[in-house]
């Protein structure tokens, strides 16, 4: 469905793009994480046409983009990270003003607006000024926009920013349907919790390049990392520490804490608590971090996924 | 009390926008109103000009050296013309009087009767025909009223003397002659001088025209301003790159503007118009065909600028602080504060680069010159907002595609 090769993308001395690539299936659900200024809004602000590359190229359903514009456009919606509504007008007044750009007929929009407000759980509130809306709620309108026309592929760029949880439990219902539909989805987001959730495929992005892509299972055997138990004492001192390093291998000691890396954290854990009983030493706490995608992008990037 | 001031004070000389408001425009429009009224920039040794049109129907040595004395003083430059073209002139607007010596004016000068002389002029013009008409007067009284009076004076004296020897007589003519080209012989009578207005009908008073149509200009380009200012703030809202998301061609988005801000200044426009039919009962009933025409070119022309002008700035502000200068230096130069006739030449020259010059002018020839429809002078007014406001929508054009490409 989108295919991505080699694009650039230079703004004056600064490379923002530097060369990459990727393929989307159709109906595919792919997240693009990266901390700000890694190149996720650049690369969709090409693909959705706004901005044009350096140098690359993009297909968009057999189309090339730079050849095809207005037809690319005909089939994405874009959701913006930005509100991008009319305050003074309606919900409905604005559904029917950004829908009437795609050359929806006019009974047939109506319609659709009916059925997004509904999904979306704003009809009761469709005449109301968007003004006069929550955060949360104008975040949905904005989603709405870019699904009148009925578009083959959406993009959704940070759509959960800054709202309440109300809201992000609608959105998140709405991107899963719109998924189950069939819809082919990019999504950029720095909740990792969301991508974690959505997305078939994930592309991690950083300084312009993708570092790399895959499934969550393959971006863990990728990273090859390892999961570990984190106990925290009341009476940790060197020698104890010592004593502990001959009793299991791989363990760093972090303050008054120590990291005890596992294959399988449910049947090492058991082990561990003996193990530290065994010496003397007195548990305060216990945490257990497993591999999830900000560990991932973490060790990847050396950076934190919100930095 | 006092850091909080300096903090303010720095952040007013940190502020652009603010430093041109408070200090650029104020000197702008300080310089513009000296130039305009106070005379600036004019030289004081030499007094400029006025140009004199004259219509000699006479034709005889007598009218010619009447001429050429006007022409040699250092306040007329002549322009002789048939009377036709000249009146034509004036009811243009394009010259603010014409001098006629009508045939016999020869004869009645040498005779001593009253020269047929007349100052036909646009009354529109009131306060540079006021102007004209006071010099012309001294000097034509000082050159006509010396020679008819001194005629007289020696035919009378030779009638009364006639036993005198001829070598006393000649003594006397000369002293008598001579007496009467003094400057000291000048009539403050201008009876001698019929006046005509040439544009002179009453129904619609110059003042109120100007009022009107000087008014409703320069509000229209502060209003359309604004209205090309919504195009930074969709640009600021991201509305506008969310429309740039849709498949409407970039250049449809400044179209939507354009046309926009077109029918909100025609709106205005005639509001404006039907407000001074009601209230003030200017007579645009008669006129309408020519009246909607003028107020779509304004229209067109202004609402171009407003766009251009959005497209120039980077932010809302900017167009405030930039807009400002210019509207108020177009309306200065171009009439709208006052009339361009009492200023000087040069300003006068200038104003031809201001949108309200063009439409003052266009309203004139509607309401006060009577100029109809198909007549040249006025659809030549049309012509040139039509060319300003096409130029001007080609470059706001090229500014807006400028600007998108700095939207991502």
């Amino acid at each position: 469905m989108i295919s991505v090769k080699n694009l650039t993308k230079n703004f004056n001395a600064v490379q923002a793009l530097k060369g990459i690539s990727f393929e989307i299936v159709n109906g595919e659900f792919y997240g693009l994480l990266g901390p700000n200024g890694a190149g996720k809004t650049t690369t969709i602000s090409i693909m959705s046409t706004i901005l044009e590359p350096t140098s690359g190229e993009v297909i968009i359903d057999g189309m090339d983009l730079k050849k095809n514009p207005i037809a690319c456009k005909r089939i994405i919606g874009v959701v913006p990270q930005e509100i991008a509504l009319y305050n003074d007008l309606s919900a409905w007044q604005n559904l029917m003003f950004w829908g009437s750009l795609y050359n929806v007929p006019d009974a047939e929009l109506k319609s659709r607006i009916d059925e997004t407000l509904h999904l979306l759980g704003l009809h009761e509130r469709k005449d109301d000024k968007i003004k006069t809306y929550s955060g949360g709620m104008k975040r949905r309108i904005n989603i709405a926009t870019a699904l009148l026309h009925h578009p083959k592929i959406l993009f959704m760029d940070e759509p959960t920013a800054g709202i309440d949880p109300q809201s992000r439990n609608l959105i998140f219902e709405v991107v899963e349907k719109l998924h189950r539909d069939g819809l082919t989805i990019v999504y950029t987001t720095h909740y990792m919790e969301e991508a974690e959730r959505f997305c078939d495929r994930i592309g991690i992005i950083d300084k312009g390049e993708i570092i790399a892509q895959g499934t969550l299972d393959e971006l863990k055997s990728l990273s090859k990392m390892k999961e570990t138990i984190l106990v925290s004492f009341t009476n940790l001192t060197d020698p104890l520490f010592d004593k502990m390093s001959s009793l299991w291998n791989g363990i760093t000691r972090a303050g008054d804490a120590i990291h005890f890396t596992s294959q399988d954290v449910k049947r090492d854990l058991s082990t561990v608590i003996l193990k530290c009983n065994e010496v003397g030493l007195d548990i305060s706490g216990i945490d257990i971090q497993k591999i999830n995608l900000e560990t991932i992008f973490l060790n990847l990037t050396g950076k934190q996924l919100r930095d | 009390m006092i850091k909080l001031a300096i903090k303010d004070i720095r952040l007013f000389f940190a502020d652009k926008r603010a430093m041109i408001l408070a200090f650029l425009v104020p000197i702008a429009l300080i310089t513009l109103f000296a130039f305009a009224f106070g005379g600036a920039g004019q030289s004081k040794d030499a007094p400029r000009p006025t140009t004199l049109v004259i219509a000699d129907e006479d034709n005889t040595s007598s009218s010619k050296n009447v001429i050429a004395e006007l022409d040699s003083l250092i306040e007329f430059s002549v322009s002789q013309m048939s009377t036709i073209d000249a009146e034509h002139l004036v009811m243009k607007g394009n010259e603010p009087a014409v001098l006629v010596f009508h045939k016999g004016f020869g004869d009645a000068l040498n005779s001593g009767g009253d020269p047929p002389v007349e100052f036909k002029y646009d009354e529109a013009k009131e306060a540079e025909v006021g102007i004209l008409k006071g010099a012309l007067i001294g000097n034509l009284m000082r050159i006509m009223g010396a020679k008819s009076i001194s005629k007289n004076v020696l035919k009378q004296f030779d009638a009364n003397y006639p036993e005198m020897d001829s070598l006393a007589r000649k003594k006397i003519h000369a002293q008598i002659s001579d007496n009467f080209n003094s400057d000291k012989v000048i009539s403050q009578s201008d009876s001698f001088l019929t006046s005509t207005p040439l544009v002179a009908e009453k129904e619609n008073s110059p003042g109120l025209i100007h009022a009107v149509a000087g008014t409703a200009i320069m509000m229209l380009l502060f209003s359309v301003v604004g209205m090309g200012a919504s195009l930074l703030d969709e640009k600021q809202e991201g509305t506008l790159k969310k429309l740039l998301y849709s498949p409407l061609p970039p250049n449809q988005i400044l179209y939507g503007k354009m046309i926009y801000a077109n029918i909100i200044s025609i709106c205005q426009l005639s509001v404006m118009f039907i407000y001074a039919r009601l209230v003030f009962g200017l007579d645009i009933i008669s006129h309408l065909p020519a009246l909607v025409l003028m107020i779509l070119a304004t229209a067109f022309a202004c609402s171009s600028f407003g766009v251009l002008i959005a497209s120039l700035a980077k932010s809302r502000q900017q167009v405030q602080g930039m807009s400002t200068l210019i509207v108020l230096v177009m309306s200065c130069i171009g009439g709208s504060m006052i009339p361009t006739f009492v200023m000087p030449a040069f300003m006068q020259k200038l104003s031809v680069f201001s949108v309200n010059y063009w439409g003052i002018q266009g309203f004139y020839d509607i309401f006060w010159r009577m100029l109809p429809i198909y007549d040249h002078t006025f659809l030549s007014r049309i012509i040139v907002l039509v060319i300003i406001g096409t130029v001007l929508n080609i470059l706001a054009l090229q500014m807006f595609r400028r600007n998108i490409l700095k939207l991502a």
